[in-house]
């Protein structure tokens, strides 16, 4: 048999049988068919799967060749289908997850390592100078480097309990980065959410603003945070992303401190900050949990701002919010934006 | 010859070639090649790239091409589809008699 008489299928992921036959393929390979899966490919004998994989914007998973069907060049083709079909939504800088072992096959297709969860999962990217070039831009943004510290945010919207994070965490440091995430998966769109995070910090002169594009909590690197369910792989992402930021990010800016708000709600977000306190003290970097700051015993958190927003009671945000969000709020530009939340039934 | 957005052509199959292109303003032409036969046919590789894009009067682009063991007609070809694509324009590629 060789690659050439495989049919090539597109799965079919609204269809109930298609989609719990592929389920129960990637299970046997040891993998779980993730909730943010847009388009999945499927080499066929006859009926029978050989290969599968998928993909999630910019990301690509949940590839497997069977046993049966290995060393006959089907990882390569189902990697070139999920090229072609991301340059055809328009994503050319990509991502992989694969696991360790098949770390060779896809740096012959032009993958390059990011980071490594030893025996379970490595992310690849296929450019040479990926992340390379994204640490370069944010030592570009930063003045100078020194006993620095790193908070990282979504803030949709920015809210009075991120303010108090943020001049916490900047008492603590003599520099303070804070990496807003960049994934367009939030109600907020990234662009607003940064202004509304920069306009609500400058009062403290020792703030560094970033974007954290793809290698800080994206879905490149923590796909888990996007999709919000707990399930076993959020473990090992979360060890991904927390690799990328002591490995890369970190040392670049010599940061020392990592903050982050409590999570008595959101396993996902919970896990995440358990595995930054395992992890992180072992680079050098110390990991600072801080309670939430609440009025009248409920804490501040930008959901509760978004269930007043669906709710229409708007005025009652004001309370929770500073002035610069407010205001946006109550402007016509964010028109849009709360007709959004009001209408959907969008989580985050 | 305008280089709008990112172009690619080919797969990964052994003998074939996958060429992207993006712009790479005033910074003239850029090849990253990662190839099987780098240590016999690099150097012919990249002359080969280079000289379809000079045929074409194009000066500034950034190519990363993973090879697997192509022909030159066949990185010519590649090149040529993963510009037309990158300019969104079709090529003055042979002439009308």
């Amino acid at each position: 048999m060789w690659y050439g008489s495989f049919r090539e299928q597109v799965v079919n992921l609204h269809n109930e049988a298609e989609r719990s036959e592929l389920s129960e393929f990637l299970k046997r390979q040891g993998l779980l068919l993730e909730a943010d899966i847009e388009y999945t490919i499927a080499l066929l004998d006859g009926r029978k799967i050989a290969a599968v994989g998928s993909l999630s914007e910019r990301v690509m998973k949940c590839i497997a060749v069977d046993g049966e069907y290995k060393n006959m060049g089907l990882a390569s083709g189902i990697v070139t289908n999920l090229i072609n079909e991301a340059y055809a939504r328009g994503k050319t800088h990509l991502f992989i997850y694969t696991k360790p072992e098949n770390k060779c096959i896809f740096t012959e297709l032009g993958f390059y390592t990011i980071a490594e969860v030893p025996e379970k999962s490595v992310l690849m990217e296929n450019r040479s100078d990926g992340i390379k070039r994204y640490i370069d831009e944010i030592v570009n943004e930063s003045r100078t480097k020194g006993d620095s510290g790193a908070i990282i945010v979504n803030c949709n919207p920015f809210t009075l309990g991120h303010k108090y994070l943020i001049e916490y965490a900047a008492s603590q440091c003599r520099y303070l980065h804070v990496f807003v995430l960049w994934e367009e998966k939030s109600c907020f769109p990234a662009e607003i959410r940064y202004r509304l995070v920069k306009e609500g910090v400058r009062h403290l002169s020792n703030v560094i603003l970033h974007s954290g594009k793809d290698y800080i909590i994206s879905n490149a690197t923590f796909p888990s945070y996007f999709i919000k369910t707990y399930e076993q792989w959020v473990e090992t992402y979360a060890r991904l992303d927390i690799e990328i930021f002591a490995k890369y990010i970190a040392p670049a800016l010599d940061i020392r401190k990592r903050f982050a708000g409590e999570e008595p709600y959101c396993r996902v977000t919970a896990v995440y900050n358990e595995v930054m306190q395992e992890i992180l003290p072992a680079h050098g970097i110390d990991v600072q949990i801080l309670p939430r700051v609440g009025i009248n015993g409920k804490p501040i958190s930008a959901s509760i701002v978004r269930a007043l927003i669906r709710s229409g009671t708007i005025e009652k945000v004001s309370g929770l919010v500073p002035e610069s969000t407010y205001r946006f709020l109550l402007s016509s530009e964010a028109e849009d934006i709360i007709r959004h939340i009001r209408e959907t039934d969008q989580r985050h | 010859m305008k280089i709008h957005q990112t172009g690619i052509a080919g797969t990964l199959e052994s003998s074939d070639i996958t060429i992207h292109i993006e712009a790479n303003e005033g910074k003239g032409i850029w090849i990253e090649l990662k190839s099987t036969v780098e240590n016999q046919f690099g150097k012919q590789i990249r002359y080969i790239i280079k000289d379809t894009l000079q045929k074409q009067d194009v000066t500034d682009v950034f190519v990363r091409a993973i090879d697997k063991g192509a022909l030159d007609c066949t990185i010519r070809a590649r090149v040529l589809t993963a510009l037309s694509r990158a300019a969104n324009c079709s090529l003055k590629l042979w002439e009308v008699k």
